[in-house]
């Protein structure tokens, strides 16, 4: 009796430190928003009370600085576009690498993997020259590119493990009825990667939404900058000032944060599943 | 007519292999042999044999860099892992609120590492939330000026990097409990073996391939890590927090030193390989055990 009890007690108490200790994690979120509708002055005098009064001066003047409308959509310009391409060209290759086991295919198949394990350091710079000799620096086609040959091997790992799992039955039947290998894959296979798909974009949108060093290097016109390149300039390591600081992480943050919320179920059950499999 | 099949399906690789091809085999390429020229970025350049890597032997920044690279790299598996271990064991336990702190330990992986480091830069600064915390709680004499001081500079900031992914190495631990079958755990809980046993024996050996998948994913992620120095400390205090990348990025685009940032971006290229294909061998070679 007292052991039943003090099991659930502990257990109990197990479950609130728990929260407890998930709490910790999105504190500096909590922060963060609380501190950027704060004024610099009430924050300076003391970091972590209470706000005196709330403001939205610091959101309209990071909006203002990081020139977030025209970078927001510039970023979400670039991140469309990449995840279209990745899919679309990740997936049409995926199809033969799974279905036709040659000495060569498998040979092009771990040319692929070989690059998830390679950092986009070690290519940058040869990259910048290749880029410049193309006349594709300051474009959104050669960021755009750059991304789709970087996601390339997740994109080609993802889709030919999941096609090796569709039985090649139905495929066998569409042949003998007369489908070619277009209507085969548009009819058939592309369908089935529906799931597949959502995990990858997930995976990708966050990469390119989210990465600095492509859109730091390879565009250097104002105009076609993106938030977080944007955001990255405007910063001084000097004077900290939270402020300022804040409401500009937040509004780089906030669109993809949005969009998550509603694809919650989708992005966890995603980005484990993707990992796992492996 | 299969045949004609197979040359169609074939022909779909097409503009797979042209894009991965020009725009990151041929650049990988060039890189290695532009790493053994005297290049500055323009149209001339000669061939100089390993010049750049004995430059870069006898520079102490390269070594010191490939030293911090590494070790935060090992504080950022093992802290991370152990983390991510700890909350999907205990969430594991507790379905019912499972779900939720799941998604909760995950927002932080949805933010850049640009913004993390914007709000984890004023956390550790010297007026800033955490040693205002500190104060707070009494704890006046812990107060530190945490990122301008070269020995705790690069523990700083590879625990923003251990903060922004650790929900992510819990998710997949979830997934691998979630592999574990049930009749075992309840064979375990009836034989009355107390948490920690049925962790040691049966849980932590079911779970050998959701840690070889998080061990890895977090080595490679770590030994690339750029943002996070770039944006905390920039390198500082007095190069405490350089690492390969820092080096590979300040000497490709703006140290004039171009072929010997590329001679250290294969360094990298070779430590991660090396670390990583060691790394995951091992792993897989723990599970076959097991």
């Amino acid at each position: 009796m007292i052991s039943t009890l003090w099991r659930r007690t502990s257990g109990n108490l197990g479950t609130v430190l728990l929260c407890l200790g998930t709490l910790t994690f999105v504190l500096p979120f909590l922060f963060t928003v609380v501190t950027s509708l704060r004024t610099a002055a009430d924050v300076a005098r003391s970091p972590l009370g209470f706000p005196h009064s709330l403001t939205l001066h610091n959101f309209t003047e990071a909006f203002g600085q990081i020139h977030y409308g025209r970078s927001a959509l510039n970023t979400l310009l670039i991140t469309g576009l990449s995840c279209l391409s990745i899919t679309v060209v990740g997936s049409l290759a995926s199809y033969p690498l799974a279905r036709l086991t040659q000495n060569w295919s498998t040979w092009v198949y771990r040319l692929f993997i070989l690059g998830t394990s390679v950092p986009i350091f070690v290519v940058v710079a040869p990259l910048y020259l290749l880029m410049r000799d193309l006349d594709l620096l300051d474009s959104y086609a050669g960021v755009v590119i750059i991304y789709t040959a970087i996601n390339l091997p997740v994109a080609v790992f993802f889709y030919t493990s999941f096609v090796r799992s569709i039985p090649v039955d139905l495929e066998e039947a569409a042949a003998l009825d007369g489908c070619g290998a277009f209507r085969t894959f548009f009819t058939i296979i592309l369908p089935l990667l529906r799931p597949i798909t959502s995990t990858l974009l997930t995976f990708v949108a966050l990469q390119v939404w989210n990465d600095l060093l492509v859109p730091l290097v390879f565009l250097q016109d104002p105009d076609k900058r993106t938030v977080m390149v944007n955001a990255y300039s405007f910063i001084d390591p000097h004077t900290v000032q939270p402020t300022t600081l804040f409401p500009a992480a937040l509004l780089g943050v906030l669109p993809l944060l949005l969009i998550f919320v509603f694809l919650q179920r989708h992005v966890v059950a995603g980005m484990s599943a993707g990992a796992v499999k492996s | 007519m299969f045949h004609r099949r197979r040359a169609t399906m074939a022909a779909f690789l097409l503009p797979a292999i042209v894009i991965y091809g020009v725009f990151m085999l041929y650049p990988l390429a060039r890189g290695v042999y532009l790493s053994m020229t005297d290049s500055l970025g323009g149209p001339i350049a000669n061939f100089v044999g390993p010049e750049q890597y004995r430059a870069m032997a006898d520079d102490p920044a390269v070594t010191a860099a490939l030293w911090h690279t590494v070790l935060y790299a090992a504080v950022v598996v093992v802290a991370q892992n152990a983390l991510g271990l700890l909350f999907a064991s205990l969430l594991f336990r507790r379905p019912k609120v499972r779900k939720a702190l799941s998604v909760v330990l995950l927002t932080p992986t949805l933010v850049s590492p640009v913004m993390a480091a914007f709000i984890w830069s004023y956390l550790f600064a010297p007026e800033g939330g955490i040693n205002a915390l500190l104060g707070v709680l009494g704890l006046d004499s812990l107060q530190h000026v945490w990122l301008g001081d070269t020995s705790t500079a690069l523990y700083a900031v590879a625990a923003v990097n251990v903060w922004m992914f650790a929900g992510y190495s819990c998710a997949i631990f979830l997934a691998g409990y979630m592999s574990v079958p049930t009749e075992l755990l309840d064979a375990a809980a009836v034989d009355g073996a107390s948490g920690w046993q049925r962790f040691r024996s049966v849980e932590w050996p079911m779970l050998a391939p959701a840690l070889t998948v998080n061990v890895t994913l977090s080595l490679i992620g770590s030994l690339k890590v750029f943002e996070f120095p770039l944006v905390l400390t920039n390198g500082g205090p007095a190069g405490a927090t350089d690492t390969l990348t820092m080096l590979v990025y300040r000497n490709v685009f703006g140290g004039g030193k171009f072929a010997f940032g590329i001679a250290v971006s294969v360094l990298l290229l070779v430590t991660v390989v090396v670390l990583s294909s060691a790394t995951s061998s091992l792993l897989r070679l723990r599970e076959r055990r097991i």
